[in-house]
């Protein structure tokens, strides 16, 4: 099923200045959201996708600045904006769900007052009551009681405020939502039943999701579409199906083999990855994955590969699937 | 449904790992671009703090007189030259120079409560001292006589019964000397400098000696309280949250009782009973900032204890003590840096404070708060008596404090709500 | 009113009875115990033994230690602490009770300003942290905080009081105006408004002006610090990040959202720097001959009059457990975790 493009990520880089030099937590990543799906971003610890997610809106802030790239949202590049456009952005046409609802909410404000004052920034004439009475809807469908409009956030059960967090995300219609690891901190029955009422209103809704977890279980039954991610690198992309069937990207096939599946019995077969992540102030050269690359070839620890895209669909970025002249040759010319 | 969750990294990030690998004379100078501004208050106030040191230690180096002596007429603005007295003779007479109407035979007048009494005083006694050392012995001892008014004074003069007259330009007021039959031999300056620096006080001292040898007092106070008050405060913060338990408990009480209590009050309470003097001040100010250190190193040793590597050395059989000065110890010494070095600012503040209320070191003490107390009545006329001190003060709390604060900014950014 | 905050208003309220007693025994402890005898140090050494002994046995000086406790404390819960032993040997309570107005005429001034001006410029900072204007205001606030406040007065009676001849150095009214002025409160703002009488309020104001600015200017000095450490911690926190997301804007998220969050550590944190409110008072009215709690302290502490300044500390050991119950007070009106 081919679908419109809502973000187009070109060339992106983000850059933190650290005290031993700049460490690129995004590396030239260029890949498309689309309008509708829901998109799985996983990768280890570390590897830039908190990052990543919140450089789509712009809320990189220093010791980290957006090195390059553009971020193009409905046909507008983003970095374009000014801070008075940027702040409309946010909010109204992207919105973010972070992952801890116990600090992610102001704790001497209560619910209602969270919700009105989402839409009242962005329409600042919006009465209190209009505002009440649009948010109500949403509450509502979220499974939040009215009667828990005027509590504070120290009442609420965790699930709860993730569910208030979710609401002030959908209250403006945004169109793309990120879902910074949204459900990592709730139980595996809350977290069940959020991911299902995220899909349920993705449906109703019709709004785009981009959903960054280490859950890989979660992102299976729940994405359209998954990217996998590698010290800074999207290493591969793509249908859900064909990905979780086939991973192409040795990262992917080891990221995949080492998840626990309730069908694999035997435990034997549960594959650990070799290495250490790397160190991003000092990124391997050339494919950032060939320390712990089994098919590493020689042009692999010189020369980076581009992502590109496969018969299947799927983009990988790796050299088993890209052809250069020197390719099997031990010295290259740089 | 079992997942994989990897352990979140908010442990420390690679690159300060890196950092423990960089010299440390590299690290200090790379700071200055990580730390910014932070890194130059720390090097100006360690300049600053370096200098003050150095006069505290040799305050005989910089400061030009005795602090407690009268060197110079009383109030002299800063830099204001001493007024000169001068010797008027007839102008027939012989005398070519002080000396000559200043023997043993010779009488002297000048006006009732002038300062020519003490000038003449001083100059008599030096003349003495020089002849002394050719052997001549003490034949410098003019007679002196009082007059109640210059005219008085001036006809005595011509009628012979006085040798000469000593009067300042005041008051000679518009005496005709030449024209007037007089002639002036020289000018008397007495006293051992004709101009101040920074002025003289009420009593004749030089203030910039007097504030010289304060920074001595400033600095002893200040060092040995906060150095009496690190010495107990820490360990007993240390084993308080090492032991817990009822110890723990009442200790704190106790300490947060003591930490409520406004400080100045509590010295106050100490040093009246105590009585003046500068062990008296110390043991009262050192008291004051124990529970500061009892309270951060309490709590840092809690947090501390409960951590990892602490909870297994712990089961590897290490023995309590070594844990406590091993791992528990430098984790805290951070902190208890900042905490000295504002606590050193605190307790020169708190010194110059009781003495401007009259708690603090014997009177005759070259201190700055004594002398500003002492000033404040001759707030009207002499602003140099207070404004110096009162900056030396500043200068020294200053260095103290921005070397805390800006330390605290960079080593531990919560420390700062102390 | 929910019951769980009754429940927390009735045990902070008890919790307060502690607090003194452990204060005000500590001050019996160290007057007491502490080497050194008020009753020699008061009389001089040139008095016999006999009469120093007089007056300890009138003071019960002579009585068993826990004895001298007891009554003290009976003294302290009664608020009767008996009568001066210099210049006239008034009761304490009166003297005390006339003097407290004075005190506080110039303390809540002063805590106002600074909580406005120590305040907004910590926030401010906080703001632009690392910034050339975050480095000027710490400067400044280190600078004020390292000014001993009696030279801080000084320095403006000799350019307002004396230069410039703007303000009157010292006192709290004319005493022109002194003479014929009817004090009922001791508030004499207050009492001159009541009485209409504009000349005395007129006077008043302009003494008000110099001591107050210098205690909170004083003051300040650590209100900017308290103020930017806690907003810098309040700044990182994920509720300002996730506003930041939703599009508030970046004066919203620190004026309205972080600062009222950042009231409730730093109301806290003025509790236990009554501290410096205090010490600042004494010089404070030392400096300007204030007629306040705190002069009086420093006018017995001369004379020697040792009943009177053991007194006068027990009240200031009140004062801080009270200061500290009324900002938790406070913070529980404002902290909604603390109120339901
Ligand atoms: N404040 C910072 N200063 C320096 N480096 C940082 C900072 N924050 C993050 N990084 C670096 O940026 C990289 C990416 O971090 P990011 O938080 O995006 O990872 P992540 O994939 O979201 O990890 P996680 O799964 O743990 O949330 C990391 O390697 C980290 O070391
Ligand atoms: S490029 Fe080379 S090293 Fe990198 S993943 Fe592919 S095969 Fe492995
Ligand atoms: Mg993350």
């Amino acid at each position: 099923m081919e679908r419109e493009t809502l973000v187009s990520v070109q060339d992106l880089s983000v850059t933190y200045q650290t005290r031993i030099g700049p460490v690129s937590a995004v590396d030239h990543v260029s890949f498309e959201i689309q309008k509708g799906e829901i998109l799985g971003l996983v990768g280890e610890s570390g590897c830039g996708k908190s990052t990543l997610g919140k450089a789509l809106m712009r809320l990189i802030e220093p010791p980290a600045e957006i090195s390059s790239g553009h971020i193009i949202f409905e046909g507008e590049d983003i970095m374009a904006y000014d801070e008075e456009k940027m702040r409309d952005f946010r909010g109204r046409r992207t919105s973010m769900i972070f992952q801890d609802p116990m600090t992610s909410l102001n704790p001497m404000q209560r619910v209602d007052d969270h919700l009105i004052e989402a839409i009242q920034v962005h329409e600042p004439k919006t009465s209190r009551e209009k505002a009440l009475e649009r948010s109500s809807v949403l509450i509502e469908r979220l499974g939040i009681g009215l009667n828990r409009l005027g509590s504070y956030p120290h009442q609420l059960s965790g699930g709860m405020r993730q569910r208030v967090m979710t609401g002030l995300g959908l209250v403006l219609n945004a169109q793309l939502i990120i879902a910074d690891e949204a459900t990592t901190s709730l139980d595996v029955i809350v977290e069940a039943k959020l991911a299902d009422q995220l899909r349920e209103i993705r449906d109703e809704f019709g709004v785009t999701l981009l959903m960054i977890t280490h859950n890989i279980a979660l992102v299976a039954e729940m994405a359209d579409r998954v990217a996998v991610m590698y010290a800074g690198h999207v290493v591969e992309m793509g249908d859900i199906y064909t990905v979780f069937e086939k991973p192409m990207h040795p990262y992917t096939q080891g990221l995949l083999g080492s998840v626990p599946s309730v069908e694999l019995n035997d435990r034997d077969e549960l594959f650990k990855m070799p290495g250490e992540p790397p160190n991003l102030t000092h990124p391997p050269t050339g494919c950032r994955f060939h320390p712990r690359c089994q098919y590493a070839m020689p042009i692999c620890s010189q020369l980076e590969p581009d992502l590109t895209k496969q018969p299947s669909g799927t983009l990988v970025h790796c050299w088993l699937y890209q052809d250069h002249p020197d390719k099997q040759k031990n010295t290259l010319k740089a | 449904m079992e997942t994989k969750r990897e352990v979140v990294s908010d442990s420390v990030p690679e690159w300060q790992l890196e950092l423990d690998k960089v010299g440390w004379l590299r690290r200090l100078l790379l700071a200055r671009k990580w730390y910014g501004g932070d890194w130059w208050f720390v090097l100006i106030s360690a300049i600053l703090l370096l200098f003050i040191i150095t006069v505290g230690v040799f305050p005989q180096w910089f400061a030009p007189f005795d602090p407690r002596e009268e060197v110079g007429p009383s109030l002299l603005a800063p830099g204001e030259e001493a007024p000169g007295l001068n010797v008027l003779v007839l102008q027939d007479s012989e005398a070519q120079a002080f000396a000559d109407i200043a023997t043993k035979t010779s009488t002297i007048g000048y006006l009732m409560g002038s300062p020519a009494t003490q000038t003449i005083r001083d100059t008599v006694s030096t003349l003495n001292e020089q002849a002394e050392e050719q052997g001549l012995g003490n034949i410098y001892q003019p007679r002196s006589t009082r007059f109640e008014t210059l005219e008085e004074g001036l006809a005595a003069l011509n009628a012979g019964e006085i040798d000469g007259f000593v009067g300042s330009e005041e008051e000679l007021g518009d005496t005709q000397i030449g024209a007037g039959g007089y002639k002036e031999l020289e000018i008397l300056s007495g006293s051992k400098a004709t101009s101040f620096v920074l002025g003289t006080n009420q009593i004749g001292q030089d203030i910039l000696s007097r504030i010289i040898w304060g920074t001595r007092i400033a600095l002893i106070v200040g060092l040995v309280s906060a150095v009496i008050s690190f010495v107990i405060g820490v360990p007993l913060g240390l084993i308080s949250g090492f032991i817990g338990g009822t110890f723990d408990r009442i200790l704190t009480l106790f300490m947060d009782s003591l930490y409520t209590f406004p400080g100045l009050i509590l010295a106050i309470a100490i040093a009246s009973v105590l009585g003046a003097g500068i062990g008296n001040i110390i043991v009262a100010i050192s008291v004051l900032y124990i529970p500061t250190y009892f309270r951060i190193v309490r709590g840092q040793t809690l947090s501390v204890k409960n951590e990892l590597y602490v909870e297994a050395a712990r089961s590897l059989g290490t023995k309590p003590s070594e844990i406590l000065f091993r791992y528990i110890f430098p984790n805290v010494l951070p902190s208890v840096v900042i905490i000295f070095s504002v606590n050193v600012a605190d307790a020169i503040l708190t010194e110059a404070g009781l003495s401007f209320i009259g708690l603090g070191l014997p009177p005759d003490t070259p201190d700055w708060g004594i002398d500003l107390a002492r000033g404040q009545d001759y707030l009207r006329r002499a602003w140099w008596l207070i404004t110096f001190p009162g900056v030396m003060v500043t200068l020294v709390t200053l260095s103290f404090s921005m070397l805390g604060e800006s330390l605290s900014e960079i080593l531990n950014p919560r420390l700062a709500e102390l | 009113m929910s019951s769980s905050f009754r429940k927390f208003l009735i045990t902070r309220i008890l919790l307060t009875i502690p607090m003194v007693l452990i204060l005000v025994s500590l001050i019996f402890f160290v007057m007491r115990v502490l080497p050194g005898d008020p009753i020699r140090s008061q009389l001089g050494p040139r008095v016999s033994e006999e009469q120093a002994d007089v007056l300890r046995e009138r003071l019960g000086l002579n009585d068993p230690i826990l004895v001298q406790y007891g009554n003290y404390l009976k003294d302290i819960v009664t608020f009767d602490f008996g009568n001066a032993l210099t210049q006239g040997e008034r009761p304490i309570k009166d003297e005390l009770g006339e003097r407290l107005p004075a005190t506080l005429e110039l303390t809540i001034p002063a805590m106002l300003f600074t909580s406005i001006f120590g305040v907004s410029l910590g926030a401010f900072a906080a703001k632009n942290r690392k910034k050339p204007i975050d480095y000027i205001i710490r400067l400044f606030s280190i600078f004020i905080y390292s000014i001993p406040i009696f030279f801080l007065g000084l320095i403006f009676q000799i350019v307002f009081g004396v230069q410039l001849d703007w303000l009157p150095l010292s006192g709290r009214m004319d005493s022109m105006l002194l003479t014929t002025f009817q004090s009922t409160t001791n508030f004499y703002v207050l009492d001159a408004i009541i009485s209409h009488n504009w000349p005395a309020l007129w006077s008043a104001v302009l003494h008000l002006i110099m001591p107050t600015l210098t205690l909170g200017l004083a003051l300040t000095g650590v209100f900017i610090r308290l103020t930017r450490a806690n907003m810098i911690e309040m700044l990182r926190s994920d509720f300002i990040a996730a506003g930041k997301a939703r599009g508030i804007s970046e004066k919203r998220l620190v004026y309205h959202h972080a600062l009222r969050n950042t009231f409730i550590p730093i109301l806290t944190l003025i509790g236990l720097q009554t501290a410096i409110l205090i010490a600042g008072a004494v010089l404070t009215e030392t400096t300007f001959s204030w007629p306040g709690i705190g002069r009086y302290l420093v006018e017995r502490i001369a004379l020697r009059d040792y009943t009177a300044v053991q007194s006068t500390i027990a009240v200031f050991a009140f004062f801080v457990a009270i200061i500290s119950l009324v900002m938790d007070l406070l913070n529980a009106v404002i902290d909604p975790r603390i109120r339901y």
